[in-house]
């Protein structure tokens, strides 16, 4: 998952959170701050009732000596107040506040009631109450309640939106420096030393550190290259006197066959010299990244040319060679050189390691993921379970056993090697008694 | 054939030398950039083989220069241990006529020579005749008994070829391997299809002649008869 992705996703969780919370604990608050309110706003009336009877005198509000309550609402019936004589009543003054039921004329509410008891002036006990309808209290509660959670929710949406576009922002270096400098980046010479464009210290130091590690890499694959061209230099040469001596001794008509027959001993000998050499450079060249990959070469006219090159020895051993590409495919960014060299290599061990009369099927297919692959396929005596792992190592020969003539040295390594370059992948499976199958498995383009 | 030899390995310039004497080639030395590049300018040569790797400068650049010369008609060879592919189309680049990798053969490098020098007086046909009647095309690549034609597969065909090209001289399974899988790197030095190639050419040529003249020169290789 993609790194703005998850802080987006997180973003939108955690406001998500706030959100629910918000709903949760915002009604109670309110509804507890109303109720706070109203009894405030009834205690207040209270306190003016007790002053306008204290300089009124209860006459205003009850008759004297008859036993009667005052009771005032206003016409909506949202408040009301009443004066009771108590006449049972000991403990005063007291004070509550409670929810009711209340008919108010022919109307059943839900009042909040302040409930006081008193004694009057003629010292007999009243009882006032001061009712203000919940209705009221309610639908405010309920208001309020929605407001909130709708400026919630829109500020949620908000900010999760703002805050994306701000990660994209802020991220836009480090998606540079993925796509421009990473991404398809396979050797330090492909690499753009062109800083990324970012005023974001943590982004600023990547993008150097890996400019310094790219540079690092440049010049050690650089010194390797130096390396390698001086050894092949030293190498080469040595071999290459001796070939020419042996070569000007053997034209001279006079000297003796046994001394003839040990040139051309040494001739082979240094002759296998040469080809260690040449292979360990043609190895340490491509890994060097010093061939191009820039032609698009399709598959079957290279393995003609590797058949035609192994026609005679084909004929020879008369092995027959089938090649069945279904659909054709051309290798999109190869070098043909490189390509020949690797299908010869299967190809010449799939004649070397066959049996007369046998058979060679190289079947090309689609792969299931989009690639392609190409399997060869021979009917020689197959490669012993344990030797199968070690089958690309360089300079492993085995034992005897499944009669491995000398030599599948490095003719594998090399055609890996070729392989890892094509960013193509080479297995080797087998089945002793029945052959081996050499599996090429180029990769779905991006 | 006037041949200037650049190569600073004294060992390898005395060998090539050695055997270019031998096939009558006249060999002038220049074992430094400096001592190439008078000679060059000074003489005129039919084949430069020039070594890259010179103490005291780029064999590449003498390439250049020599380019530049008018007079200097001189076929180049660039004899190469570097064995680098950009050396390589450097050097074709810059008008190199052939390239040879080190360690080459020498009857590699006489057959190119012999090549280039087919190109550059423009024999459109080299033929080569042999026994009492084969006429050997290297152009047009057909072998030819009196009016018929003897059909050679493409190895068989390079193998009489580079014989003939190289009649008398006792050329070995591996130098003839070489010839015909070039640069092909193997490891194994199996060169007993040599020795199937001859046989199936014998065959061939017996139909048409009973003498022999593919010569085999026990435990070492082949040789074209010369007559």
């Amino acid at each position: 998952m993609r790194l703005e992705a998850k802080l987006a996703l997180f973003n939108a969780l955690s406001k998500l959170l706030l959100v629910v919370l918000g709903a949760l604990v915002i009604p109670p608050i309110v509804g507890r701050v109303a109720t706070a309110h109203t009894d405030h706003h009834l205690h207040q009336k209270k306190e003016e009732m007790l002053a306008l009877i204290r300089r009124d005198g209860l006459v205003a509000f009850v008759r004297e000596k008859q036993s009667e309550a005052y009771a005032d609402y206003n016409i909506l019936k949202q408040e009301y107040i009443s004066i009771t004589p108590e006449p049972g009543a000991k403990a005063v003054p007291r004070e509550r506040i409670f929810d009711e039921l209340r008919q108010v004329e022919q109307e059943i509410e839900d009042f909040r009631i302040l409930s006081y008891t008193f004694r009057g002036p003629d010292q007999r006990p009243y009882r006032l109450e001061i009712g203000s309808s919940l209705a009221t209290v309610e639908l405010l509660t309920a208001t309020l309640r929605r407001m909130a959670l709708w400026v919630l929710v829109v500020g949620a949406l908000l900010t999760v939106g703002t805050d994306a576009v701000f990660a994209h922002y802020l991220l836009r270096p480090l998606r540079d420096l993925i796509t421009r400098k990473l991404r398809g980046v396979r050797h330090p010479s492909a690499f753009t030393y062109e800083p990324v464009d970012t005023t974001t210290n943590d982004f600023r130091r990547l993008d150097d550190s890996l400019t310094d590690m790219m540079r690092a890499l440049e010049s050690a694959f650089a010194k390797e290259r130096e390396f390698m061209s001086n050894v092949s230099h030293e190498l080469l040469t040595p071999v290459s006197v001796l070939q020419s001596r042996f070569e000007n001794m053997l034209q001279d008509a006079t000297l003796p066959e046994p001394h003839s027959l040990k040139i051309v001993e040494s001739q082979k000998t240094l002759y296998r010299l040469r080809n260690t050499v040449k292979t360990l450079l043609l190895i340490a060249n491509i890994e060097n990244a010093r061939y191009l990959r820039d032609e698009a070469v399709p598959l079957a006219s290279v393995l003609a040319e590797v058949a035609e090159e192994l026609e005679d020895r084909l004929q020879q051993r008369d092995i027959t060679l089938t090649v069945d590409l279904q659909p054709e495919y051309v290798v999109p960014r190869a070098n043909r050189t490189l390509l020949f060299t690797l299908l010869l290599n299967l190809l010449s061990n799939a004649v070397k390691y066959n049996r007369q009369g046998g058979r060679i099927l190289v079947q090309g297919r689609p792969a299931a993921d989009g690639g392609y692959e190409v399997r060869v396929q021979d009917t020689g005596p197959g490669i012993a379970p344990e030797n199968l792992p070690h089958l690309f190592d360089r300079f492993r020969r085995f034992a005897g056993g499944t009669g491995a003539p000398e030599g599948y040295g490095l003719g594998l390594p090399i055609a890996r090697t070729i392989a890892t370059f094509h960013e193509a992948t080479l297995t080797a499976e087998s089945v002793v008694g029945e052959g081996s199958t050499f599996m090429l498995r180029f990769g779905a383009e991006e | 054939m006037h041949v200037l030899l650049v190569e600073d390995e004294k060992s390898l310039h005395n060998e090539v030398r050695q055997f270019l004497r031998e096939a009558q080639y006249l060999v002038d030395s220049a074992y430094t950039y400096a001592e190439a590049s008078e000679k060059i300018y000074v003489n005129s040569y039919d084949f430069v083989l020039l070594d890259l790797g010179l103490p005291d400068g780029d064999g590449l650049q003498l390439l250049r220069e020599a380019r530049q010369n008018e007079r200097q008609e001189a076929a180049f060879i660039i004899l190469t241990a570097r064995g680098a592919l950009d050396d390589r189309i450097r050097g074709l680049d810059l008008g190199a006529d052939d390239y040879l990798p080190k360690p080459f053969s020498l009857l590699e490098l006489t057959s190119r020579m012999q090549a280039i020098v087919r190109r550059k007086f423009g024999l459109k046909r080299q033929e080569l005749t042999f026994g009492p009647g084969f006429v050997l095309d290297a152009t047009g690549r057909t072998l030819r008994y009196q009016d018929q034609e003897i059909n050679l597969t493409k190895k068989e065909f390079d193998l009489l070829h580079y014989l003939l090209l190289h009649r008398g001289r006792v050329l070995t399974r591996l130098q003839l391997g070489e010839h015909l899988w070039g640069n092909v790197l193997e490891d194994d030095s199996d060169s007993n299809y040599i020795d199937v190639h001859i046989k199936n050419l014998r065959k061939k040529l017996a139909h048409y002649s009973p003498t022999d003249f593919l010569e085999t020169v026990r435990g070492i290789g082949y040789r074209a008869k010369s007559e």
